[in-house]
Protein backbone atom coordinates (compact mmCIF):
# COMPACT_ATOMS: atom_id res chain seq x y z
CA UNK A 1 0.00 0.00 0.00
CA UNK A 2 1.46 3.13 -1.47
CA UNK A 3 1.75 6.52 1.25
CA UNK A 4 0.43 9.86 -0.40
CA UNK A 5 2.41 12.67 -0.07
CA UNK A 6 1.01 16.37 -1.26
CA UNK A 7 3.90 19.00 -2.33
CA UNK A 8 1.59 22.37 -1.62
CA UNK A 9 2.48 25.42 -0.30
CA UNK A 10 -0.38 28.15 -0.96
CA UNK A 11 1.94 30.53 -2.30
CA UNK A 12 3.12 30.09 -6.00
CA UNK A 13 6.21 29.81 -7.76
CA UNK A 14 8.04 28.47 -4.08
CA UNK A 15 9.62 25.20 -6.26
CA UNK A 16 6.82 22.78 -5.48
CA UNK A 17 6.73 21.06 -8.98
CA UNK A 18 10.74 20.83 -8.60
CA UNK A 19 11.05 19.50 -5.18
CA UNK A 20 7.80 17.05 -6.56
CA UNK A 21 10.34 15.46 -9.66
CA UNK A 22 13.52 15.94 -7.02
CA UNK A 23 11.74 14.11 -4.28
CA UNK A 24 9.69 11.39 -6.82
CA UNK A 25 13.07 10.60 -8.27
CA UNK A 26 15.37 10.67 -5.10
CA UNK A 27 12.55 7.97 -3.75
CA UNK A 28 13.12 5.88 -6.80
CA UNK A 29 16.46 5.92 -7.18
CA UNK A 30 16.59 4.26 -3.71
CA UNK A 31 14.50 1.45 -4.92
CA UNK A 32 11.07 2.76 -4.31
CA UNK A 33 8.36 2.09 -6.72
CA UNK A 34 7.32 5.86 -7.21
CA UNK A 35 4.74 7.99 -9.37
CA UNK A 36 4.66 11.59 -9.05
CA UNK A 37 0.77 13.26 -10.39
CA UNK A 38 0.44 16.52 -11.75
CA UNK A 39 -2.52 18.34 -9.92
CA UNK A 40 -2.29 21.67 -11.62
CA UNK A 41 -4.58 20.90 -14.03
CA UNK A 42 -4.14 23.49 -17.11
CA UNK A 43 -0.43 24.53 -16.90
CA UNK A 44 1.23 21.26 -16.83
CA UNK A 45 4.80 21.62 -15.51
CA UNK A 46 5.35 18.56 -13.98
CA UNK A 47 6.46 16.34 -17.28
CA UNK A 48 8.33 19.59 -18.62
CA UNK A 49 10.40 18.99 -15.07
CA UNK A 50 10.75 15.11 -15.71
CA UNK A 51 11.63 15.56 -19.19
CA UNK A 52 8.63 13.84 -20.52
CA UNK A 53 6.10 16.29 -22.08
CA UNK A 54 6.53 14.66 -25.90
CA UNK A 55 5.26 11.26 -24.49
CA UNK A 56 1.81 12.22 -23.11
CA UNK A 57 -0.91 10.78 -24.96
CA UNK A 58 -3.88 10.17 -21.87
CA UNK A 59 -3.87 12.26 -18.65
CA UNK A 60 -4.51 12.41 -15.28
CA UNK A 61 -8.35 14.01 -16.48
CA UNK A 62 -8.79 11.57 -18.82
CA UNK A 63 -8.88 8.60 -16.26
CA UNK A 64 -10.70 10.64 -14.08
CA UNK A 65 -13.63 10.90 -16.99
CA UNK A 66 -13.27 7.12 -18.10
CA UNK A 67 -11.68 7.82 -20.89
CA UNK A 68 -8.54 6.01 -20.62
CA UNK A 69 -7.11 3.53 -18.40
CA UNK A 70 -4.28 4.59 -15.94
CA UNK A 71 -1.63 2.08 -17.59
CA UNK A 72 -2.66 3.84 -20.87
CA UNK A 73 -2.25 7.16 -19.14
CA UNK A 74 1.45 6.31 -16.83
CA UNK A 75 4.78 7.27 -18.38
CA UNK A 76 7.35 5.16 -17.06
CA UNK A 77 10.85 7.48 -16.54
CA UNK A 78 13.44 6.71 -19.21
CA UNK A 79 16.26 6.88 -16.62
CA UNK A 80 14.84 5.35 -13.80
CA UNK A 81 12.14 2.04 -14.50
CA UNK A 82 10.93 2.62 -10.62
CA UNK A 83 9.46 6.48 -11.22
CA UNK A 84 6.38 6.91 -13.24
CA UNK A 85 4.61 10.10 -14.03
CA UNK A 86 0.47 11.31 -14.23
CA UNK A 87 0.86 14.32 -16.02
CA UNK A 88 -2.00 16.28 -16.04
CA UNK A 89 -4.24 18.38 -18.97
CA UNK A 90 -3.59 21.61 -20.30
CA UNK A 91 -6.67 22.32 -22.04
CA UNK A 92 -9.10 21.24 -19.33
CA UNK A 93 -9.68 23.52 -16.05
CA UNK A 94 -9.38 22.16 -12.70
CA UNK A 95 -13.89 21.45 -12.35
CA UNK A 96 -12.41 18.13 -13.98
CA UNK A 97 -11.30 17.09 -10.81
CA UNK A 98 -13.43 15.26 -8.49
CA UNK A 99 -13.01 14.53 -5.16
CA UNK A 100 -14.63 10.34 -5.64
CA UNK A 101 -12.44 10.65 -9.46
CA UNK A 102 -9.46 11.47 -7.69
CA UNK A 103 -10.15 8.81 -4.88
CA UNK A 104 -10.41 6.41 -7.64
CA UNK A 105 -7.22 6.93 -9.17
CA UNK A 106 -5.08 6.92 -6.23
CA UNK A 107 -7.05 3.66 -4.97
CA UNK A 108 -5.83 2.21 -8.19
CA UNK A 109 -2.22 3.42 -7.82
CA UNK A 110 -1.86 2.66 -4.21
CA UNK A 111 -1.76 -1.27 -5.33
CA UNK A 112 0.98 -0.55 -7.72
CA UNK A 113 3.28 1.88 -6.26
CA UNK A 114 5.21 2.35 -2.74
CA UNK A 115 4.89 6.42 -2.97
CA UNK A 116 2.20 8.96 -4.61
CA UNK A 117 3.75 12.45 -4.91
CA UNK A 118 1.13 14.97 -5.54
CA UNK A 119 2.78 18.07 -6.81
CA UNK A 120 -0.16 20.91 -5.80
CA UNK A 121 -1.32 23.86 -7.91
CA UNK A 122 -0.43 27.25 -5.77
CA UNK A 123 -3.61 28.91 -3.83
CA UNK A 124 -6.09 27.26 -1.46
CA UNK A 125 -8.68 26.78 -3.53
CA UNK A 126 -10.28 23.51 -5.30
CA UNK A 127 -7.06 22.16 -7.28
CA UNK A 128 -5.03 22.57 -4.45
CA UNK A 129 -7.67 21.16 -1.89
CA UNK A 130 -8.12 18.08 -3.82
CA UNK A 131 -4.41 17.51 -3.93
CA UNK A 132 -4.54 17.36 -0.25
CA UNK A 133 -7.17 15.59 0.38
CA UNK A 134 -6.17 12.27 0.71
CA UNK A 135 -2.58 12.43 1.69
CA UNK A 136 -0.89 10.72 4.44
CA UNK A 137 1.91 13.30 4.71
CA UNK A 138 2.89 16.77 3.41
CA UNK A 139 5.79 18.17 1.87
CA UNK A 140 5.21 22.08 2.74
CA UNK A 141 7.32 23.92 0.35
CA UNK A 142 8.33 27.31 1.57
CA UNK A 143 10.99 29.94 0.70
CA UNK A 144 12.40 32.22 4.08
CA UNK A 145 10.17 35.04 3.59
CA UNK A 146 7.17 36.16 5.26
CA UNK A 147 4.83 36.02 2.56
CA UNK A 148 5.60 32.72 1.77
CA UNK A 149 5.51 31.38 5.59
CA UNK A 150 2.50 32.73 6.19
CA UNK A 151 1.27 31.26 3.02
CA UNK A 152 2.75 27.30 4.57
CA UNK A 153 1.06 28.51 8.17
CA UNK A 154 -2.62 28.43 6.21
CA UNK A 155 -2.20 25.01 4.27
CA UNK A 156 -1.01 23.64 7.37
CA UNK A 157 -4.46 24.77 8.74
CA UNK A 158 -5.82 23.24 6.17
CA UNK A 159 -4.01 20.14 6.26
CA UNK A 160 -5.29 19.94 10.04
CA UNK A 161 -9.07 21.05 8.80
CA UNK A 162 -9.70 19.55 5.64
CA UNK A 163 -8.40 16.50 4.94
CA UNK A 164 -9.46 13.12 4.79
CA UNK A 165 -7.83 12.27 7.25
CA UNK A 166 -8.61 15.08 9.51
CA UNK A 167 -12.69 14.76 8.49
CA UNK A 168 -12.55 11.19 9.45
CA UNK A 169 -10.79 11.42 12.55
CA UNK A 170 -7.59 8.83 11.29
CA UNK A 171 -4.79 11.24 12.53
CA UNK A 172 -3.39 13.84 11.47
CA UNK A 173 -1.39 14.57 7.98
CA UNK A 174 2.06 14.27 9.26
CA UNK A 175 3.63 17.66 7.55
CA UNK A 176 7.45 18.64 6.96
CA UNK A 177 9.12 21.41 6.27
CA UNK A 178 11.13 21.99 2.91
CA UNK A 179 12.63 25.28 2.81
CA UNK A 180 14.01 26.10 -0.37
CA UNK A 181 15.80 28.76 -2.45
CA UNK A 182 17.74 29.31 0.84
CA UNK A 183 20.18 31.93 0.27
CA UNK A 184 22.43 31.92 3.22
CA UNK A 185 24.14 35.00 1.83
CA UNK A 186 21.08 36.94 1.81
CA UNK A 187 19.67 35.59 4.95
CA UNK A 188 23.16 36.70 6.76
CA UNK A 189 22.38 39.99 5.63
CA UNK A 190 18.91 39.97 6.69
CA UNK A 191 16.75 40.07 3.49
CA UNK A 192 15.37 36.82 3.94
CA UNK A 193 14.26 34.77 7.16
CA UNK A 194 16.29 32.80 9.61
CA UNK A 195 15.62 28.89 9.98
CA UNK A 196 15.01 29.04 13.09
CA UNK A 197 12.48 32.07 13.13
CA UNK A 198 10.48 30.03 10.20
CA UNK A 199 10.77 27.29 12.71
CA UNK A 200 9.18 28.98 15.34
CA UNK A 201 6.32 30.37 13.38
CA UNK A 202 5.41 26.90 11.47
CA UNK A 203 6.41 24.81 14.36
CA UNK A 204 6.88 21.08 12.41
CA UNK A 205 9.79 19.50 11.31
CA UNK A 206 11.96 20.55 8.99
CA UNK A 207 12.85 17.69 6.27
CA UNK A 208 15.35 19.89 4.23
CA UNK A 209 17.14 22.81 3.22
CA UNK A 210 17.45 23.27 -0.44
CA UNK A 211 19.74 26.30 -1.66
CA UNK A 212 19.45 28.77 -4.36
CA UNK A 213 20.69 27.01 -6.98
CA UNK A 214 21.73 27.15 -10.80
CA UNK A 215 21.71 23.56 -10.68
CA UNK A 216 17.85 23.90 -10.45
CA UNK A 217 17.48 26.00 -13.98
CA UNK A 218 19.68 23.88 -15.59
CA UNK A 219 18.34 20.25 -14.50
CA UNK A 220 14.86 21.78 -15.71
CA UNK A 221 15.67 23.14 -18.95
CA UNK A 222 16.94 19.72 -20.43
CA UNK A 223 14.21 18.18 -18.37
CA UNK A 224 15.69 16.07 -15.53
CA UNK A 225 14.72 16.05 -11.68
CA UNK A 226 17.72 18.01 -9.94
CA UNK A 227 18.76 15.00 -7.74
CA UNK A 228 19.90 13.10 -10.67
CA UNK A 229 22.63 15.81 -10.79
CA UNK A 230 23.97 14.21 -7.69
CA UNK A 231 27.02 16.70 -7.42
CA UNK A 232 25.64 19.79 -7.35
CA UNK A 233 24.30 21.78 -3.84
CA UNK A 234 20.74 21.44 -4.53
CA UNK A 235 20.81 17.77 -5.81
CA UNK A 236 22.11 16.70 -2.48
CA UNK A 237 20.23 18.55 -0.63
CA UNK A 238 17.30 17.12 -2.49
CA UNK A 239 19.07 13.23 -1.45
CA UNK A 240 19.04 14.30 2.08
CA UNK A 241 15.67 15.19 2.46
CA UNK A 242 14.61 12.00 0.90
CA UNK A 243 16.73 9.74 3.36
CA UNK A 244 14.61 11.72 6.22
CA UNK A 245 11.30 11.27 4.35
CA UNK A 246 11.52 7.58 4.42
CA UNK A 247 13.17 7.87 8.37
CA UNK A 248 16.89 7.95 8.03
CA UNK A 249 18.59 10.35 10.56
CA UNK A 250 20.66 12.78 9.02
CA UNK A 251 22.41 15.47 10.43
CA UNK A 252 21.17 19.33 9.35
CA UNK A 253 23.74 21.12 6.75
CA UNK A 254 23.15 23.90 4.61
CA UNK A 255 25.30 22.62 1.16
CA UNK A 256 27.49 24.76 0.09
CA UNK A 257 27.73 26.16 -3.71
CA UNK A 258 30.07 24.13 -5.39
CA UNK A 259 32.83 26.44 -6.44
CA UNK A 260 34.40 26.59 -9.76
CA UNK A 261 38.18 26.18 -10.61
CA UNK A 262 38.69 29.69 -10.95
CA UNK A 263 37.02 30.23 -7.69
CA UNK A 264 39.18 27.69 -5.64
CA UNK A 265 42.67 28.57 -7.29
CA UNK A 266 41.28 32.59 -6.79
CA UNK A 267 40.93 31.70 -2.92
CA UNK A 268 44.23 30.07 -2.73
CA UNK A 269 46.14 32.62 -3.82
CA UNK A 270 44.62 35.31 -1.95
CA UNK B 1 -16.04 46.06 15.66
CA UNK B 2 -18.88 44.57 16.14
CA UNK B 3 -20.85 45.59 12.68
CA UNK B 4 -19.60 44.74 9.02
CA UNK B 5 -22.79 46.69 8.06
CA UNK B 6 -22.14 49.56 6.08
CA UNK B 7 -24.15 53.20 7.26
CA UNK B 8 -27.03 53.47 4.90
CA UNK B 9 -26.33 55.87 2.30
CA UNK B 10 -22.60 55.31 2.04
CA UNK B 11 -22.96 53.62 -1.25
CA UNK B 12 -24.59 57.43 -2.52
CA UNK B 13 -23.01 57.84 -5.97
CA UNK B 14 -21.90 61.23 -7.64
CA UNK B 15 -22.51 59.57 -11.13
CA UNK B 16 -25.31 61.04 -12.92
CA UNK B 17 -27.12 57.47 -12.91
CA UNK B 18 -30.22 57.19 -10.88
CA UNK B 19 -29.23 54.37 -9.04
CA UNK B 20 -26.15 51.81 -8.99
CA UNK B 21 -26.53 47.84 -8.09
CA UNK B 22 -23.55 46.51 -6.43
CA UNK B 23 -23.58 42.86 -5.04
CA UNK B 24 -22.31 43.22 -1.50
CA UNK B 25 -22.66 39.80 1.42
CA UNK B 26 -23.71 40.56 4.57
CA UNK B 27 -23.62 38.05 7.63
CA UNK B 28 -27.12 36.59 8.70
CA UNK B 29 -27.97 34.76 12.36
CA UNK B 30 -29.40 31.29 10.95
CA UNK B 31 -32.60 30.90 13.96
CA UNK B 32 -33.21 26.77 13.41
CA UNK B 33 -36.45 26.35 14.74
CA UNK B 34 -36.90 22.68 16.31
CA UNK B 35 -40.79 22.83 16.35
CA UNK B 36 -43.69 25.55 16.19
CA UNK B 37 -43.14 29.02 17.48
CA UNK B 38 -44.85 28.52 20.46
CA UNK B 39 -44.58 29.71 24.16
CA UNK B 40 -41.84 27.41 24.67
CA UNK B 41 -39.99 28.22 21.35
CA UNK B 42 -40.28 32.43 22.78
CA UNK B 43 -39.06 31.34 26.48
CA UNK B 44 -35.80 29.92 24.66
CA UNK B 45 -35.29 32.68 22.67
CA UNK B 46 -35.51 35.52 25.43
CA UNK B 47 -33.88 33.37 27.43
CA UNK B 48 -30.97 33.10 25.19
CA UNK B 49 -31.52 36.96 24.57
CA UNK B 50 -30.98 38.02 27.88
CA UNK B 51 -27.83 35.80 28.03
CA UNK B 52 -26.42 37.59 24.85
CA UNK B 53 -27.95 40.73 24.52
CA UNK B 54 -26.10 42.21 21.85
CA UNK B 55 -25.68 38.96 19.62
CA UNK B 56 -28.47 39.89 17.89
CA UNK B 57 -28.77 44.02 17.25
CA UNK B 58 -29.11 44.79 13.77
CA UNK B 59 -28.23 41.40 12.60
CA UNK B 60 -30.50 40.08 9.59
CA UNK B 61 -32.44 37.03 10.94
CA UNK B 62 -33.09 34.03 9.09
CA UNK B 63 -35.43 31.63 10.18
CA UNK B 64 -34.82 27.82 8.97
CA UNK B 65 -37.84 25.94 9.37
CA UNK B 66 -36.60 22.62 8.03
CA UNK B 67 -37.70 21.43 11.96
CA UNK B 68 -40.66 22.96 11.69
CA UNK B 69 -43.48 21.73 9.28
CA UNK B 70 -46.21 22.09 10.64
CA UNK B 71 -45.46 26.23 10.47
CA UNK B 72 -47.49 26.86 7.02
CA UNK B 73 -50.14 29.45 6.75
CA UNK B 74 -49.50 33.09 6.15
CA UNK B 75 -51.22 34.14 9.04
CA UNK B 76 -48.66 32.56 11.57
CA UNK B 77 -45.75 33.65 9.78
CA UNK B 78 -47.30 37.18 9.89
CA UNK B 79 -47.85 36.87 13.61
CA UNK B 80 -44.16 35.34 13.90
CA UNK B 81 -42.72 38.35 12.27
CA UNK B 82 -44.52 41.05 14.28
CA UNK B 83 -43.46 38.43 17.43
CA UNK B 84 -39.83 38.77 16.67
CA UNK B 85 -40.10 42.41 16.00
CA UNK B 86 -41.33 43.21 19.52
CA UNK B 87 -38.18 41.28 20.45
CA UNK B 88 -35.85 43.67 17.76
CA UNK B 89 -35.74 41.06 15.81
CA UNK B 90 -36.07 41.82 12.24
CA UNK B 91 -36.97 38.53 10.42
CA UNK B 92 -35.52 38.73 6.12
CA UNK B 93 -36.23 35.16 5.27
CA UNK B 94 -36.53 31.66 5.58
CA UNK B 95 -34.48 28.85 4.56
CA UNK B 96 -35.18 24.65 4.52
CA UNK B 97 -38.72 25.85 3.25
CA UNK B 98 -40.90 23.68 1.59
CA UNK B 99 -42.84 25.59 -1.72
CA UNK B 100 -45.61 25.75 0.09
CA UNK B 101 -44.35 27.53 3.52
CA UNK B 102 -42.36 29.88 0.74
CA UNK B 103 -45.51 30.98 -0.54
CA UNK B 104 -46.90 31.09 2.70
CA UNK B 105 -43.90 33.37 4.45
CA UNK B 106 -43.85 35.67 1.23
CA UNK B 107 -47.14 36.67 1.77
CA UNK B 108 -45.64 37.86 5.20
CA UNK B 109 -42.47 40.00 3.42
CA UNK B 110 -39.72 36.94 3.70
CA UNK B 111 -37.92 35.75 1.05
CA UNK B 112 -37.02 32.09 0.35
CA UNK B 113 -33.03 32.16 0.69
CA UNK B 114 -31.14 28.63 -0.12
CA UNK B 115 -27.36 27.49 -0.38
CA UNK B 116 -26.43 29.89 2.81
CA UNK B 117 -22.71 29.00 3.46
CA UNK B 118 -21.88 29.06 7.17
CA UNK B 119 -20.09 32.28 7.69
CA UNK B 120 -16.68 32.09 6.02
CA UNK B 121 -13.17 31.69 8.25
CA UNK B 122 -11.73 34.54 6.65
CA UNK B 123 -14.78 37.27 7.15
CA UNK B 124 -14.38 39.94 9.74
CA UNK B 125 -17.28 40.96 12.04
CA UNK B 126 -17.48 38.88 15.75
CA UNK B 127 -20.79 37.55 15.29
CA UNK B 128 -19.96 35.59 11.97
CA UNK B 129 -18.65 32.60 14.10
CA UNK B 130 -21.81 31.25 14.91
CA UNK B 131 -23.36 31.08 11.37
CA UNK B 132 -26.58 29.16 13.39
CA UNK B 133 -27.71 28.77 16.92
CA UNK B 134 -27.51 25.03 17.49
CA UNK B 135 -29.78 25.08 20.59
CA UNK B 136 -32.80 27.56 20.87
CA UNK B 137 -34.48 25.44 22.62
CA UNK B 138 -32.27 24.39 25.78
CA UNK B 139 -30.06 26.80 26.74
CA UNK B 140 -26.26 25.56 27.96
CA UNK B 141 -24.40 27.05 30.50
CA UNK B 142 -21.16 28.41 29.79
CA UNK B 143 -18.34 26.19 29.08
CA UNK B 144 -14.43 26.38 28.08
CA UNK B 145 -13.28 25.77 25.00
CA UNK B 146 -9.67 24.19 25.65
CA UNK B 147 -7.29 23.98 22.55
CA UNK B 148 -3.83 22.49 22.16
CA UNK B 149 -2.82 22.91 18.55
CA UNK B 150 -1.69 25.45 16.97
CA UNK B 151 -3.99 27.95 15.85
CA UNK B 152 -3.05 28.58 12.03
CA UNK B 153 -3.20 31.84 9.87
CA UNK B 154 -6.31 31.79 8.95
CA UNK B 155 -8.30 29.76 10.89
CA UNK B 156 -10.92 31.04 13.87
CA UNK B 157 -11.49 29.70 16.71
CA UNK B 158 -15.04 30.93 18.74
CA UNK B 159 -15.50 30.22 22.11
CA UNK B 160 -19.39 31.05 22.13
CA UNK B 161 -19.94 29.69 25.41
CA UNK B 162 -17.70 31.08 27.27
CA UNK B 163 -13.48 31.39 28.31
CA UNK B 164 -11.14 29.95 25.52
CA UNK B 165 -7.98 28.66 26.17
CA UNK B 166 -4.85 28.19 23.90
CA UNK B 167 -1.74 26.42 24.40
CA UNK B 168 0.20 26.77 20.93
CA UNK B 169 1.04 29.17 19.20
CA UNK B 170 -1.64 31.39 16.96
CA UNK B 171 0.04 32.72 14.33
CA UNK B 172 -0.51 35.94 12.86
CA UNK B 173 -3.33 36.07 10.55
CA UNK B 174 -5.71 33.52 13.07
CA UNK B 175 -8.61 34.91 15.26
CA UNK B 176 -9.13 34.03 18.48
CA UNK B 177 -12.91 34.87 19.51
CA UNK B 178 -14.15 34.62 22.97
CA UNK B 179 -17.31 35.43 24.70
CA UNK B 180 -15.64 35.50 28.28
CA UNK B 181 -11.90 35.50 28.42
CA UNK B 182 -8.95 34.31 26.81
CA UNK B 183 -6.01 32.79 28.00
CA UNK B 184 -2.76 32.13 25.48
CA UNK B 185 0.18 29.99 26.80
CA UNK B 186 2.13 30.66 23.79
CA UNK B 187 2.72 33.31 21.31
CA UNK B 188 0.06 35.48 20.55
CA UNK B 189 0.51 36.62 16.87
CA UNK B 190 -2.95 37.24 15.43
CA UNK B 191 -5.80 38.77 16.87
CA UNK B 192 -7.47 37.69 20.15
CA UNK B 193 -11.71 39.22 20.69
CA UNK B 194 -12.55 38.47 24.13
CA UNK B 195 -15.86 39.89 25.49
CA UNK B 196 -17.41 39.87 21.84
CA UNK B 197 -20.86 39.94 23.57
CA UNK B 198 -20.33 42.96 25.45
CA UNK B 199 -18.97 41.65 28.24
CA UNK B 200 -16.65 44.52 29.76
CA UNK B 201 -15.38 42.70 32.76
CA UNK B 202 -13.62 39.93 30.23
CA UNK B 203 -10.03 39.71 30.16
CA UNK B 204 -6.82 38.38 27.95
CA UNK B 205 -4.07 36.76 29.27
CA UNK B 206 -0.81 35.82 27.19
CA UNK B 207 2.50 34.11 27.51
CA UNK B 208 4.12 36.34 24.95
CA UNK B 209 2.34 39.31 22.72
CA UNK B 210 3.19 39.99 19.04
CA UNK B 211 -0.81 40.38 18.78
CA UNK B 212 -1.40 42.48 15.78
CA UNK B 213 -4.67 43.09 17.51
CA UNK B 214 -6.55 43.01 20.90
CA UNK B 215 -9.73 43.57 21.54
CA UNK B 216 -12.21 43.69 24.71
CA UNK B 217 -16.25 44.31 24.22
CA UNK B 218 -15.44 45.77 21.08
CA UNK B 219 -12.68 47.98 22.02
CA UNK B 220 -9.35 47.19 20.69
CA UNK B 221 -5.55 48.09 19.89
CA UNK B 222 -3.37 46.89 17.13
CA UNK B 223 -0.06 46.28 17.18
CA UNK B 224 1.21 49.80 16.27
CA UNK B 225 -0.36 51.03 19.29
CA UNK B 226 0.48 48.19 21.39
CA UNK B 227 4.00 50.29 21.67
CA UNK B 228 7.29 48.47 21.79
CA UNK B 229 7.55 48.03 24.98
CA UNK B 230 5.40 45.23 25.51
CA UNK B 231 6.21 43.01 22.70
CA UNK B 232 6.97 39.50 23.66
CA UNK B 233 6.01 40.34 27.15
CA UNK B 234 4.03 38.65 29.34
CA UNK B 235 0.75 40.98 29.78
CA UNK B 236 -3.06 41.11 31.07
CA UNK B 237 -5.30 43.15 29.12
CA UNK B 238 -8.37 44.35 30.48
CA UNK B 239 -11.05 47.77 30.49
CA UNK B 240 -11.00 50.29 32.70
CA UNK B 241 -13.59 52.71 32.45
CA UNK B 242 -13.41 53.09 28.28
CA UNK B 243 -9.95 52.43 28.27
CA UNK B 244 -8.15 49.14 26.96
CA UNK B 245 -5.40 49.04 29.60
CA UNK B 246 -1.99 46.35 28.81
CA UNK B 247 -0.03 45.83 31.49
CA UNK B 248 3.35 43.24 32.25
CA UNK B 249 2.13 40.19 34.09
CA UNK B 250 4.49 39.45 36.91
N1 LIG C 1 16.43 25.80 -5.22
C1 LIG C 1 16.20 26.58 -6.27
N2 LIG C 1 17.18 27.37 -6.78
C2 LIG C 1 16.95 28.17 -7.84
N3 LIG C 1 15.79 28.23 -8.51
C3 LIG C 1 14.78 27.45 -8.07
C4 LIG C 1 14.93 26.60 -6.93
N4 LIG C 1 13.76 25.96 -6.73
C5 LIG C 1 12.90 26.40 -7.69
N5 LIG C 1 13.51 27.30 -8.50
C6 LIG C 1 12.94 28.00 -9.66
O1 LIG C 1 11.79 28.67 -9.23
C7 LIG C 1 10.78 28.65 -10.25
C8 LIG C 1 9.49 28.06 -9.71
O2 LIG C 1 9.70 26.71 -9.38
P1 LIG C 1 8.54 25.63 -9.47
O3 LIG C 1 7.89 25.65 -10.79
O4 LIG C 1 9.07 24.34 -8.97
O5 LIG C 1 7.54 26.27 -8.39
P2 LIG C 1 6.03 25.85 -8.09
O6 LIG C 1 5.85 26.08 -6.61
O7 LIG C 1 5.72 24.53 -8.62
O8 LIG C 1 5.26 26.97 -8.89
P3 LIG C 1 3.66 27.01 -9.18
O9 LIG C 1 3.06 27.52 -7.92
O10 LIG C 1 3.54 27.97 -10.31
O11 LIG C 1 3.23 25.62 -9.52
C9 LIG C 1 11.35 27.83 -11.40
O12 LIG C 1 11.86 28.72 -12.34
C10 LIG C 1 12.45 27.04 -10.74
O13 LIG C 1 13.50 26.77 -11.65
MG1 LIG D 1 4.12 23.90 -9.96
Amino acid sequence: MAKIIVVTSGKGGVGKTTSTAAIGAGLAMRGKKTVVIDFDVGLRNLDMIMGCERRVVFDFINVIQGDAKIKQALITDRRLENLSILPTSQTRDKDALTKEGVEKVLNELREQFDYIICDSPAGIERGAHLAMYYADEAVVVTNPEVSSVRDSDRVLGLLSAKTNRAEKGEGEVKSHLLLTRYDPARVARGEMMKVDDILEILSIPLLGIIPESTAVLKASNVGTPVTFDTKSNAGKAYEDAVSRLIGEQLEMKIQPERQGLFQRLLRRTA
Amino acid sequence: MQSVNPKPGTQVSVATTPLQVRGRSFTAVVLRMAGPPDAGFFEALDTLMRQAPHFFVNAPLVLDVEHAADLGEKAEFVKLVHQLRARKLFAVGIQGATPEQGNAAFGAGLITLQGGREASLERGAARAAPAELKAVTSVEPAATLLITEPVRSGQRIFADRGDLIVMAPVSSGAELIAHGNIHIYGPLRGRALAGVNGDRTARIFCQNLEAELIAIAGLYRTSDDLGPALRQTRIQAFLKDDTLCVEPLK
